[in-house]
Formats: structure tokens, C-alpha cells, sequence
């Protein structure tokens, strides 16, 4: 497969200085490990200093131990980048990347949902893609997560009689 | 029978009218119907149409493994048809939810909602399969309309129960 | 005017697929729009760290009915690359082949769908018509005309012998010619013109910053497309355009799609004229070494992504999946403000939902006075009294 010009861990790393080092994990792929609390500060350098103008996805991970966020990001010149972070199990938040991405909004409300994942900022954290009777504080994808036979999760038989 | 059943079982048989419900499917299901309207298969030419609301339909058709949004929804669509009312439940996901059986957001089968009169089998199945259980549906309409009008054919909902847990 | 929010619901016959919308609207100008997608989650990405990679496939395939072929694809590929598998040639052009063909079946549906939106049911029923032609190859090659079951970890399960290959050939002809006609009576037929010029106007950077991809996207000139930005199967030995208009709204999104189509039928012409011999697949491992993918795809609506995690088992550690609909729903909040409420049906429709979206809106009145309800029905008919009336249509 061919691939565009070198985009390597380097070039990325210089741009990432003082936040984390890159990685090249594919051809074309750099992941960059950096701190949750400074996550705005490294898509901002994405965007502006890596030419990154498209966000591919902001992919979430429950390692059992932590929370991972993978933010994917592309541009014109075919690399990706892959920002990642990590949130503690017992205190997953992180603020919003909204403001500089807005794709963000929607994508970070479907994994609030799913996963519990506080984002600070966020202008809508409402309910998306669980039913509106699921139960408050059942992420189901979490690892740890299990149905509770004493809970109504939405649509059962007494719902609709 | 008086010549008003006779009429009404006449009418009731040449032109079932359909709604079209979709409990959470994948959309194969909605998009093989929707594939027996169109010039190949060309349902409407044996006077089945299909209706903007539920109250107007005789025969609601289910697809989708009833996911937990859609399943008051579908309950409240199948209250407000008009008796005598008959449902089909469309593929795999309308007899057991399918593949997506014991799924935490998916009841498994239309019947867990609604009393059910027709299964029709496939992952889709094919608009010609569509068209043959609407035409068995039909068979139970004009049925029941010699005896009275009165659904005989139709048992109940099984108990309804939840998916999983 | 007092802000009203209006409610569009249940369900409607033409387009099978349920989203929940709250339409906030002065008078009849749409001032906001809010979302709820969840009435066709099922929990598939839970139940994917369940099943091992053979029955993953199928439950995958059934995301979604209408390009299924793209995730399966997607999925595998991933696999694949965890595995460090190559899979043969003779694979990853039948792979592309079915993709192009899902495509062209996707955008012949979307094409009939826009114009019943409009009114414009003669188009609905000669474009699916004409997908039987697409449908009915499918069959010949898969055995399905939906779901085709092509893939599996390692390559295909089918092969395309010769004379599936010249049948092919004929109705690559026959749907060549079919949608050179379409492109001309998009251009030509006043409903169309009227309907989706100027409408749910989409700047390049406005695509760009809202993260939309797609014909959506390359119909506002961004030209991205995962077939060339990323390219997988055998994408990187087959010439094709990337097609882009610049005016970004639902007629250049019309043209898009169908400028794809004429392109899909050339892409499936060489694939299939250019089949390797070999082996249809490889063996592969039942477990996948500890690995992180990002496998993209180009499906009919766009870009799609299964980021994978392996741990060394049969089956996914984490499975996560972001559909090109999704990428596209804050394009459509944001396109829709300040139009007509006459015109949500076909902003709605030109981004070609496929999330089995229900068709559901709300309105409301603000003082707290009863409520008004449109069904989607009445909503496109309001849609073609309005044009009727302020166009002549």
C-alpha cells in the first residue's frame, strides 16, 4: 500500500515537545501518550502545528485499570495522529474538547453514556444513545459492568403492558 | 353468512393496508419491504398499500429484534390500530432478535410486545418471502372474516419477560 | 414569533429509518435542531469481546443492512493486520468489487429515497429498479441479495468464476447508461433544481471544522476519501476519480453520488476484468497477537472506523466503532438553522442517514400550551405545499 510522504514519529514528536513522545504504531499512524490534564493543549498543536483539520474519531478503551481516549486525527497529507490519554477508573474526566473540535461534542456524549466519562465543559451531556428509562450510573461498557436483575433497564413488560 | 360479512370479508381480503414499524432493525429488513413496493415485485398491484399511521392500518408489519427504545412504541402503534388487527414479524429479529439476541439493549422478538400472527424467516428474507407472508396474512384476514370477524387464530403474547438478567 | 418545537412522528413508509429530532423553529424558520439516536442501539460493540472472529463477522455484518459489506471489510481487515496476515490478491479485488457494488445498490436507494422525499416518485421507482440489476449480481456472486457473507478473516469465502464475470459485464453496461440518465434529469428536471439547490448549504470549512465525511464532505470540495487517503483491498491498483462539487448543497451532494456511481461501475468493471488468479483466502491463526488498529473505510456514506484492540485471544478486546452517519449528525444540526421547516425532510435525507435513524420530531409550544404533531408524512407534504406555493412547483 502506498503511503504519502514520511510521517514519522519525529516529526511529530517535535511538535508534541514537552507534552509526549510519538510512536509510530503503523505506516502511517503516530500515537502520542500525553498528560489527560494538558490533552486540549495537545490537539490544539494537532490541529494547528500538524495540520490536522479532521477528527477521525475519539476511541475509548476500559483496560480494567484506567480509561483510554484515543483521539484520531487527520489531515491533507494522509498521516494520522493519534492522541492518547489516560483517566483514572475512579475519576474518569477529562474537559471537553469541544471548543476545539466540534465533532467532539457528539462523540464525547456517546461515550459519557456508554462509559461514564465526565467531560467538563461539555455544553449537552444529556442521554444519546441509551433509552430514556436506562438507569443512572449503568455504563454498560465498561469491563466490570454487569446487569443488575433488580433494575429496569427500559422496556420491559411492565413498560408496556 | 348475511350479505354484509360476505361484503365486509371481501374487502377486508382485496385490500390490507400495512404500517410499517421499525423496532431497531439494521434496516435489510425495512429496505426488502420497501424492495416489494418497487416495479420488480410491485406489491400495490395485489391492493396492499402502505399507511402513514396505525390507525387506519389493518396489518402491522414488525422489523427489528425491538430494541428497549422502540418497545413502548411499538406497543402504543399496535394499541391504536383498530380490531381486527394482525401483525407480521419480520426476520430472524422478529421471531427471536436474531443476532442480536441477549443484547443489553434489545427485548428479542417482536412477541415479547405484541401478539403476533406471522413470522416471515430470513436475515432478510427476500421481498418475494415478504410478499407471501403478507399474502398468508391475508389468507388468516379473509378467514377470520367468514367467521365473524373474530381473530381466532391468535394466542397471546408470550409472557413478557426481559432479554437478559 | 414565539418559538415552537415541533414533533414529526411515528414512523413514516419511504425512509425506514428512525431518528429522534427536536425541531425548535420560529414560525417556520428552524432556529435549532437536537438529536437523539438511540433507537436502534442494540449493544453490538459489547457483545463483539464476546464472540470470537468468526462469529463476530456475521453479528457485524448486520450493524447495518445497507453496507454491511463495509463492516465486515473493516473489520477483518483490522484482524488481519493484528495478524499480520496478508490476504491474497484474488481476495482483495472481489473484496472491492462487492464494496463498489454496495455503493452503487446505496446510492441508487438514496437516489430513489431523495427524490420520494420530493414528490418525485417516478425516479424512486426507476432507480430501484434498476438496483434489482445491482441486487441480482450480488445474488449471482454472493448468494445474497443483502448481507452477502463475502468475508472472513483471512480473505473471501466466494469466488467470481468467468461467467459471473461477463454477466457482470452486461449490467455494468446496462447501469453505466442508467445513471448517465440520471445525471442529466437531475440537471434538467425543475423538482429537483428547485428542491435541492441552495438548500442545506454546507461551506468547505464549515465540513471541515463539523467533521463531516463523505459525499456529504466532497460535495462542499473536500476531497478526502479513505479509497485514497488510506487505501486497502485493491484500491491502490485501480484507477478511480475522487469526486467533488463546491457549492455544498444537496444538489452537489446529488451529484456526487451519482458522479460515484459512474465511477463505482469502472471500478467493478477493472476489478473484475483484472481478477488474480490464486487463492480465495489464507490460513489464519484463531488468535490475534496483542495489537492496536485503526482499519478506515470508505463506505457509501463515508468514512468509517473500527478501532480494534487484540490481547492475544480469538476474540476483540475492545471493538470500537464510529460510523460515517454519526460523523455527519452535527453537520446536519448546523445546516438546518435558518432553512424552512419545509426543508428538514430532504437535509435530513441528503447526508443519507444510515444509523437506522427513527423519524421522529417534536414540537412544542413554548408557553406551555398543548401540543402540535406532524407525522414525516405530513411533513413532506408541507414541504411540497410550500414549494408549490412560494415556487410554483
Amino acid at each position: 500500500m502506498t503511503r504519502s510522504a514520511a510521517w514519522t514519529a519525529d516529526r511529530v514528536s517535535a511538535a508534541m515537545q514537552g507534552l509526549g513522545t510519538g510512536e509510530s504504531v503503523a505506516a502511517n499512524r503516530v500515537r502520542v501518550s500525553v498528560p489527560a490534564a494538558r490533552v486540549l493543549e495537545a490537539l490544539a498543536r494537532t490541529r494547528d502545528r500538524l495540520r490536522c483539520d479532521h477528527l477521525i474519531q475519539i476511541a475509548t478503551v476500559d483496560t480494567g485499570t484506567t480509561f483510554e481516549l484515543h483521539y484520531h486525527l487527520t489531515g491533507a497529507h494522509r498521516g494520522i495522529v493519534s492522541i492518547r490519554v489516560e483517566l483514572p477508573r475512579d475519576a474518569p474526566r477529562i474537559r471537553s474538547a469541544h471548543g476545539i473540535l466540534p465533532p467532539a461534542a457528539l462523540y464525547e456524549r456517546q461515550i459519557h453514556d456508554l462509559f461514564g466519562i465526565e467531560f467538563e465543559g461539555h455544553p449537552d451531556l444529556r442521554r444519546l444513545i441509551l433509552n430514556e428509562d436506562w438507569p443512572e450510573s449503568e455504563y454498560p461498557l465498561r469491563k466490570d459492568w454487569v446487569m443488575d436483575p433488580g433494575k429496569s433497564y427500559g422496556g420491559a413488560a411492565k413498560e408496556v403492558g | 353468512m348475511s350479505l354484509s360479512r360476505r361484503l365486509v370479508a371481501w374487502a377486508r381480503g382485496k385490500s390490507p393496508w400495512i404500517f410499517l414499524f421499525n423496532s431497531g432493525a439494521c434496516n435489510a429488513c425495512d429496505i426488502e419491504i420497501l424492495a416489494a413496493i418497487t416495479p420488480r415485485f410491485d406489491v400495490e398491484r395485489l391492493g396492499i398499500l402502505a399507511k402513514g399511521s396505525p390507525r387506519h392500518a389493518d396489518i402491522l408489519i414488525v422489523t427489528g429484534p425491538v430494541t428497549r427504545k422502540q418497545a413502548a412504541r411499538l406497543r402504543r402503534v399496535y394499541d391504536q390500530m383498530p380490531e381486527p388487527k394482525y401483525v407480521i414479524a419480520t426476520g430472524a429479529c422478529g421471531a427471536n432478535g436474531g443476532v442480536f439476541q441477549g443484547l443489553y439493549h434489545v427485548l428479542g422478538g417482536a412477541d415479547q410486545v405484541v401478539p403476533v400472527d406471522i413470522y416471515i424467516a430470513g436475515c432478510p428474507p427476500r421481498p418475494d418471502e415478504i410478499i407471501d407472508g403478507i399474502a398468508k396474512c391475508v389468507a388468516l384476514i379473509k378467514a377470520d372474516a367468514r367467521r365473524d370477524g373474530r381473530v381466532t387464530r391468535r394466542s397471546g403474547p408470550a409472557p413478557p419477560q426481559e432479554a437478559v438478567g | 414569533m414565539a418559538e415552537i418545537v415541533v414533533p414529526i412522528g411515528p414512523q413514516h413508509p419511504a425512509l425506514k429509518e428512525p431518528v429522534n429530532f427536536r425541531v425548535i423553529a420560529d414560525g417556520e424558520t428552524i432556529v435549532r435542531l437536537e438529536l437523539d439516536i438511540s433507537y436502534n442501539h442494540r449493544g453490538i460493540e459489547k457483545a463483539a469481546e464476546t464472540r470470537d472472529f468468526v462469529h463476530a463477522v456475521p453479528l457485524l455484518e448486520r450493524i447495518c443492512g445497507i453496507c454491511s459489506h463495509s463492516h465486515t471489510t473493516a473489520f477483518v481487515q483490522g484482524i488481519e493486520e493484528a495478524m499480520r496476515v496478508r490476504v491474497p490478491p484474488r481476495a482483495r479485488y472481489i473484496r472491492t468489487a462487492v464494496a463498489e457494488l454496495e455503493r452503487l445498490h446505496s446510492h441508487l436507494l438514496w437516489l430513489g429515497v431523495a427524490a420520494h422525499e420530493i414528490g418525485f416518485n417516478t425516479l424512486f421507482m426507476w432507480t430501484w429498479r434498476d438496483r434489482e440489476v445491482v441486487q441480482d449480481l450480488l445474488e449471482a456472486i454472493s448468494g445474497n441479495r443483502v448481507n452477502y457473507g463475502v468475508n472472513e478473516v483471512g480473505g473471501v469465502r466466494v469466488d467470481v468464476p468467468e461467467r459471473v464475470v461477463a454477466r457482470a459485464m452486461k449490467d455494468l453496461s446496462f447501469l453505466g447508461r442508467r445513471i448517465e440518465r440520471y445525471g442529466t434529469l437531475v440537471r434538467e428536471e425543475p423538482t429537483t433544481l428547485v428542491r435541492f439547490r441552495g438548500v442545506g448549504r454546507l461551506t468547505p470549512d464549515a465540513a471541515l471544522a463539523l467533521g463531516t465525511v463523505g459525499p456529504t464532505a466532497r460535495a462542499s470540495g473536500v476531497p478526502y476519501d479513505v479509497r485514497k487517503d488510506d487505501p486497502y483491498a485493491a484500491y491502490d491498483d485501480i484507477p478511480f476519480r475522487v469526486v467533488t462539487q463546491t457549492a455544498g448543497d444537496v444538489f452537489a451532494r446529488t451529484l456526487v453520488r451519482i458522479g460515484e456511481m459512474a465511477e463505482s461501475v469502472g471500478i467493478v468493471r477493472r476489478s473484475l476484468l483484472d481478477l488474480p488468479g490464486g487463492p480465495l483466502k489464507v490460513t489464519s491463526p484463531r488468535v490475534a497477537p496483542r495489537a492496536e488498529i485503526l482499519s478506515r473505510y470508505e463506505a457509501p456514506r463515508g468514512e468509517l472506523v473500527h478501532f480494534i484492540r487484540t490481547n492475544n485471544t480469538d476474540k476483540v478486546e475492545r471493538l470500537d466503532v464510529r460510523t460515517p452517519t454519526l460523523a455527519n449528525w452535527t453537520s446536519v444540526v448546523s445546516s438546518l438553522r435558518g432553512h424552512p421547516l419545509a426543508d428538514l425532510p430532504v437535509v435530513v435525507a441528503a447526508i443519507d442517514p444510515c444509523l437506522s435513524c427513527t423519524s421522529r420530531i417534536a414540537i412544542a409550544r413554548p408557553d406551555g400550551t398543548g401540543t402540535t404533531s406532524m407525522t414525516w408524512d405530513e411533513l413532506r407534504d408541507h414541504g411540497k405545499r410550500y414549494y408549490r406555493a412560494t415556487e410554483g412547483l
